[in-house]
């Protein structure tokens, strides 16, 4: 599978300047940070602060913002006519999630830094949050892929709100309800067990066990939406 | 040599049949017109064409290559398309979306200019596309489609909303293309503009070719063999082609009678309705 950087760039600096004009979408940037300030107001050793605000921002801001802008390219039919250009799906996919991942990541930095959160390990830390972004907006990417208008794609990420940003809060009753327990290896859980982690004291397994998760779902997601993409080549 | 030939290819969207047994081919440097009242199958063709869809049955071959190979990007270098579903970015200027697409294809800065100029938009470029007319949005979209001088275009209606004048000159923009060697697939319901540009015609029907030629050869092929005579005193005979009909205009034509005489040839609407039984809608 070819990848052009030129293309890629191209298909970025058109999206960048789409969503810059997009002022219903843009102002998603500042969630993350809005919920950043409000914690820092409860206190910076507010429990599950920074998990919440990870969780829910993967999925209102990389989640969403992604879903929007596949799903705006096929309502407008501009997806199909991207697909007659020689923009290979790599050029394609890379290019539009470039955007998403670059203002993801630098609002959560801005959000994690006026949180103050500490990490116990910044590698592991910055490796969950990074392979999350990606696993997210491949997630965004599935949901614009699967809806035909921006209604569609707000509603399509219902589930995805559900399922991952609820997955911590439904793993607390896994000792009711057992069943639950398969809720402790969504990303969002091995995500907030990275983030629980003593600052003194831990091994290096208690880091590696989340990333290994969170990165498997990362590549297994990201695999599902190459080969969505590559069937919407088709007009069937 | 053959750009694009089709053999006996049928599509069926479950068990409804849009295309039966269609066949056949385009040369290099043809400018081809398919005919055909809506729902016909002519957008469904393009598509297979162009590998968005696959064929129920038969074979489709472009640049000698099955159709499945448009999808690579060396292929994609090689065809503009122009139909229905073809989008603009609505939030971007004119020239931000030919921008884009320079970038896609590679191409010198020096080609928007030549796009823009072929389709009548030179001065509007820094206009934003959602505030353009549907006129201005279907010749930005040819633009696209030509932006990299394609071997091949494929064009569904590329007249459709344009006004006479828009419609002419982007009619003589594709003559200027294709006198540089592009082929041009088209689809259209401007008749008379199919019959000046088209080096050859087909009118698909219910999915199914049912004539195909040069005009010159449909309109000798459907021709009614009657002669128009009009006399000096004003009245008008149409008259069968024989030999008494020879005789009766010979003598009209020595008694200094005859003010006007023509045979009647049909036109391609005319062939059209009796090939499909329908006005063109």
């Amino acid at each position: 599978m070819n990848f052009s950087l030129k293309r890629a760039r191209a298909i970025f600096v058109k999206d960048y300047k789409e969503f810059t004009r997009n002022y219903g979408l843009s102002i998603m940037l500042f969630v993350p940070i809005i919920f950043a300030i409000i914690f820092r107001g409860a206190g910076p050793n507010l429990p599950g602060a920074i998990g919440f605000l990870l969780n829910l921002s993967f999925v209102l801001l990389t989640c969403f913002a992604q879903a929007c802008l596949f799903a705006e390219e096929k309502e407008r039919s501009t997806l199909r006519s991207l697909m007659m250009t020689p923009a290979t799906t790599l050029d394609v996919l890379i290019g539009k999630s470039a955007l998403v991942f670059v203002l993801s990541t630098i609002a959560l930095s801005i959000s994690i830094l006026i949180l103050g959160y500490k990490p116990p390990s910044l590698w592991a830390f910055v490796a969950a949050t990074l392979f999350s972004i990606i696993l997210y907006t491949s997630l965004g990417t599935i949901c614009g892929l699967y809806s035909k208008t921006l209604v569609d794609a707000s509603f399509s990420i219902l589930p995805v709100s559900i399922i991952f940003s609820g997955a911590p809060w439904g793993a607390v009753f896994e000792n009711d309800y057992p069943i639950l327990k398969v809720l402790n290896y969504m990303p969002s859980s091995q995500l907030v067990h990275l983030l629980n982690v003593p600052r003194t004291g831990f091994t290096v397994e208690d880091l590696t066990k989340p990333l290994l998760f969170i990165m498997s779902w990362t590549v297994v997601v990201t695999v599902v939406s190459v080969v969505l993409y590559q069937r919407r080549l088709k007009d069937e | 040599m053959a750009v694009i030939r089709v053999e006996h290819i049928g599509k069926k969207f479950g068990s409804r049949a849009v295309l039966s047994d269609v066949s056949f081919s385009i040369a290099k440097g043809e400018i081809f017109g398919f005919l055909g009242p809506s729902g016909s199958g002519k957008t469904t063709l393009i598509k297979l064409l162009t590998a968005q869809l696959n064929s129920t049955s038969g074979q489709v071959y472009v640049f000698n290559e099955p159709a499945e190979k448009m999808l690579q990007s060396v292929q994609k270098m090689r065809f503009g398309i122009l139909t229905d579903n073809s989008g603009l970015y609505e939030r971007l200027t004119i020239e931000e979306n030919l921008q884009l697409y320079r970038q896609l294809y590679s191409l010198p800065t020096s080609s928007i200019e030549k796009a823009l100029q072929l389709v009548n938009l030179s001065g509007e470029r820094k206009k934003k596309v959602k505030l353009l007319s549907k006129g201005m949005r279907q010749r930005l979209l040819l633009a696209l489609a030509i932006i990299h001088e394609p071997e091949l275009l494929f064009l569904d209606e590329p007249t459709s909303a344009l006004d006479p004048v828009n419609a002419a000159h982007i009619y003589e923009g594709l003559r200027c293309l294709n006198s540089n060697g592009t082929t041009i697939f088209l689809t259209t319901h401007d008749m008379a503009q199919a019959e000046l540009l088209c080096s050859r015609i087909a009118i698909l029907f219910q999915g199914q070719v049912r004539v195909i030629g040069t005009p010159k050869e449909l309109k000798h092929q459907h021709r009614e063999h009657i002669v128009c005579v009009e006399l000096i005193n004003e009245e008008s005979y149409e008259l069968p082609i024989n030999e008494e009909t020879a005789d009766q205009i010979s003598l009209w034509m020595k008694s200094g009678l005859i003010n006007r005489i023509e045979t009647k040839e049909p036109s391609l609407s005319d062939i059209f309705i009796k090939m499909t039984g329908s006005e063109l809608l």
